[in-house]
């Protein structure tokens, strides 16, 4: 029927629309059915009409490398990622379970340490991550959650099985884009969306707010919850922007907010007023140059010891980056069974660490045939792609590793499922990861869906906006049509 | 509402005034001088006048060896090295627009990024080229955009009277300095030179107050337009009617601030306003057209400074608590302009998940 897939090929790949032989999962029936109706010249003018309106509305993200920082729409590619019903409810008990124990962990970490007074998991490796913070040990955090906001990433191999990527608990990203994917979505496609029973995500501005509202001093009735941003310079700037004004609180910057007797004030036309949750999209190292970087000019000169007094709470808290170290990260079905006593629901990639002498050995000796990553950095940088590389790199890569191997991790290459992708008038696979974004308040909440990543070059697996990414709507669907017949008409 | 969002707010409204003034005063001079014909006119002494009403002369002559209309008009509209070109004025608008963008309403906001769009756009700088005309109308239209949803979508309250103060004395500051450029002219000889007349007609278009004037006033006498554009109480773009608008707007700010008595701010803008409103123009001519211009815009300039103290910067003084203030300040908030903080800026560029 659809001319826009005669051509379409999953090729070897997990695609999540076509099976091996080509026959339309039955979840996609629906939404095949409505976009196979149109030519790819229909396909095209919603596309653009939805990218001019990004560019009208500013929902961009800036670009580093030059004078000014570009600002850019993140690419949007509006063929929707649907995930059915009871494939969700798996990923969510995974990612609930998967939370809970990190935080556990950090509690513990930050506290008595019995898991590593236990032998659960070796101290060295934990005590060495860069965004561990000692002189933290012992602070009381409100409830004692440390991540409060988490977008962990999942990705699928080649045989459709979930795995977790990584774990971002410090700042992570992406959010704003969710909801507004979901909003161009329902000026694209309004009778599709209408017609299916997709789960709305809307409710994350009033969820996000539940969850900082919860982490006032119970003596604070009303408390008053600002966002902290780097400034308008930052490439997430849109997003920081975007939640404030969702949640209908203040964003303010660093020079804004001003400590008085170790509580936490902003400025305003009114004089000061005290601030009692701060949403910080601020990393550790910038927030108060009176205790981490002394040039930081973003922070605010005595926020943590206003932090450390319990006059004020920071979503997340402060040190969590010990938890998405990616070293430690391999711990985490380890911290699962110490602290719950469960079989991990999601499981991680094998990662091999550099700091074990043997598994550093392995990595040099199959450096061509492994992700290599440096523990503490996102957005796709300090990564080696072993099978793209060049022997130059190779050789470079592996001096650094013997150099520091505590610095780094290896994984074998996971070949990500794909989705149809529109290219310029037909679709092409491209390979996709997924975000989902946990929210830790009274209770532990996820957002259906979350932000589908994709990687727009052809055969790349890095899915970062930095680094030439673009993005899906996720729906998650309320019901399971597998009920319904296979709806085979949808051959490829 | 922080200090800072008021502070932007206040300039977000001054840019899109200023890129307006600069716009319509380009597009009168450029009729003006079609009206003054091509022949034997020294097109330096139409366009100079723009250069030192927009107080550019130097950074002008900086680039340029001589006044020629098109580099005047390219310096002016679209030079990314001038800071107050309209380009770089709509840039600062809708920047400060950017760092309030979740107080504003997004019609206002949307309307400054189409603005914006448009000004860097390929199509807009080749209809600066080919039909300078329709950019600066486009450039106009974009700025009755900016104020008719601005006007209908934001609430009475202090974003209100930030976006009126910030209209309102920039306003006042560029009718001011239209006059000033006027004020070496003969009032009464019949002008000697082909476009004399002329320019008084033009004076009133570079206020939109060509067709009001008319209405009032049967004869274009020179002295009848410097009170116009000076003293009416009625026409929304004269001096007087602007100060007593940013007073109107200072009164309600400072009783939502809860400011007592009688503060500096509310000091110089009402005794600037009376003095607006009791004075006649025999007096101003009498004292010279010049030099009351000079201290207007002296008066104008102390109104706005009080009004960053009083707004922005009082948050030092005043403490909600009972403790004293002991620090000093470490930064002080403010509005984006041309220039930025490069440290600040590469530090923002921090990695985000």
């Amino acid at each position: 029927m659809s001319s826009l897939f005669n051509d379409y090929q999953p090729e070897s790949f997990f695609d999540e629309v076509f099976s091996q032989t080509r026959k339309a999962r039955t979840h996609y029936g629906a939404m095949l059915d409505s976009v196979g109706s149109l030519t790819p010249s229909e396909y095209s003018a919603r596309q653009k009409a939805v990218d001019a309106a990004f560019l009208r509305q500013g929902v961009t993200f800036t670009v580093y490398g030059d004078d000014q920082g570009t600002e850019r729409i993140f690419p949007f590619d509006l063929m929707p990622r649907i995930i059915p019903q009871r494939e969700w409810e798996t990923v969510e008990a995974g990612l609930i379970q998967r939370i809970t124990a990190l935080n556990l962990f950090l509690n513990d970490v930050y506290h008595g340490q019995k898991i590593i007074n236990d032998k659960a998991v070796p101290a060295e490796l934990v005590l060495s991550a860069s965004h561990y913070r000692p002189e933290f040990r012992g602070i009381k955090v409100p409830h004692g959650i440390y991540i409060h906001i988490c977008g962990t990433d999942l990705v699928r191999d080649g045989k459709g099985d979930y795995y977790v990527l990584e774990d971002n608990g410090r700042c992570p990203s992406g959010a704003s884009y969710m909801l507004e994917n979901r909003n161009a979505m329902k000026r694209a496609f309004p009778g599709l969306l209408q017609s299916l029973p997709v789960r709305p995500v809307d409710a994350y501005g009033s969820m996000l707010r539940e969850t900082l509202a919860h982490l006032a001093p119970s003596s604070v009735l009303d408390p008053v919850i600002v966002v902290l941003t780097p400034g308008i310079y930052n490439s997430a700037y849109f997003e920081h922007c975007y939640l404030a004004k969702q949640m209908g609180v203040p964003i303010v910057e660093g020079r804004d907010l001003i400590i008085r007797n170790d509580r936490v004030f902003m400025r305003t036309t009114k004089g000061l007023e005290q601030v009692h949750v701060i949403y910080r999209r601020i990393d550790d190292d910038f927030l108060d140059p009176q205790v981490f970087r002394k040039d930081s000019l973003l922070g605010v000169p005595g926020i943590i010891n206003a932090y450390r007094k319990g006059n004020v709470a920071l979503a997340n808290s402060i040190g969590t980056g010990v938890a998405d170290d990616k070293a430690v990260y391999a711990l985490v079905p380890k911290m699962i069974k110490y602290y719950l006593d469960q079989d991990p629901i999601l499981p991680n990639v094998p990662t091999h660490l550099g700091v074990e002498p043997k598994e550093c050995e392995y990595i040099l000796d199959n450096l061509d045939k492994l992700v290599v990553k440096a523990v503490n950095e996102s957005g796709g940088y300090g990564m080696l792609m072993g099978p793209h590389a060049s022997k130059k790199e190779l050789a470079e890569f592996g001096e650094r590793i013997k150099k520091n191997p505590r610095n780094y991790i290896a994984q074998p290459v996971l070949q990500l499922s794909r989705h149809p992708v529109f290219v310029d008038d037909h679709f092409e696979g491209r390979h996709i990861d997924l975000r989902p974004y946990v929210l830790c308040g009274d209770r532990v909440r996820v957002v259906p869906g979350g932000l589908t990543r994709v990687a727009l070059k052809k055969g790349s697996l890095v899915v970062n906006s930095s680094q030439g990414g673009g993005s899906k709507d996720t729906w998650v669907l309320w019901d399971d049509p597998l009920d319904k017949p296979a709806e085979t008409s949808h051959a490829a | 509402m922080l200090s800072r969002v008021a502070d932007s707010i206040y300039w977000m409204a001054r840019y899109v005034e200023r890129a307006e003034n600069l716009s319509r005063l380009l597009l009168s001079t450029q009729d003006l001088l079609l009206d003054a014909g091509a022949e034997g006119v020294d097109e330096a002494q139409f366009w100079q006048p723009l250069l030192a009403t927009t107080g550019d002369e130097e950074a002008y002559f900086g680039l340029h060896k001589k006044i020629k209309g098109k580099d005047v008009t390219d310096f002016l509209a679209l030079r990314a090295d001038n800071p107050n070109s309209m380009l770089n004025s709509i840039r600062a608008a809708r920047e400060n627009a950017r760092t309030v963008r979740d107080q504003i309403s997004d019609e206002i906001w949307e309307s400054l990024n189409s603005l914006r769009l448009f000004v860097e756009s390929a199509e807009g700088k080749a209809m600066h080229r080919t039909q300078s005309a329709a950019f600066y109308e486009r450039v106009l239209r974009g700025s009755y955009e900016f104020q008719g949803v601005a006007d209908s979508t934001t609430p009475r309250g202090e974003i209100w009277y930030f976006l009126r103060v910030g209209t309102c004395l920039e306003r006042a500051d560029k009718v001011s300095r239209l006059l000033d450029t006027c004020s070496g002219l003969s009032l009464e000889l019949p002008p000697s030179p082909k476009a004399r007349p002329l320019r008084w007609a033009a004076l009133l278009r570079s206020c939109s107050a060509w067709h009001a004037f008319q209405t009032k006033c049967s004869r274009q006498d020179p002295a009848k337009i410097i009170e116009y554009l000076l003293l009416d109480e009625t026409f929304p773009r004269s001096i007087a009617y602007c100060v007593a608008e940013a007073e109107v707007a200072l009164q309600a700010l400072c009783a939502g601030a809860g400011i007592q008595g009688m503060p500096p701010l509310l000091r110089h803008v009402g005794r600037l306003r009376a003095d607006l409103a009791y004075t006649t123009v025999e007096e101003v001519l009498a004292f010279g057209l010049h030099e009351y211009i000079d201290n207007l815009q002296t008066r104008l300039n102390q109104i706005g400074e009080a009004v960053f103290q009083t707004f922005v910067l009082h948050a030092e003084l005043a403490m909600p608590a009972e403790e004293p203030v002991q620090e000093v300040v470490i930064s002080v908030p403010g509005a984006y302009h041309a220039h930025v903080d490069e440290d600040a800026q590469i530090q923002q560029q921090q990695q985000q998940q």
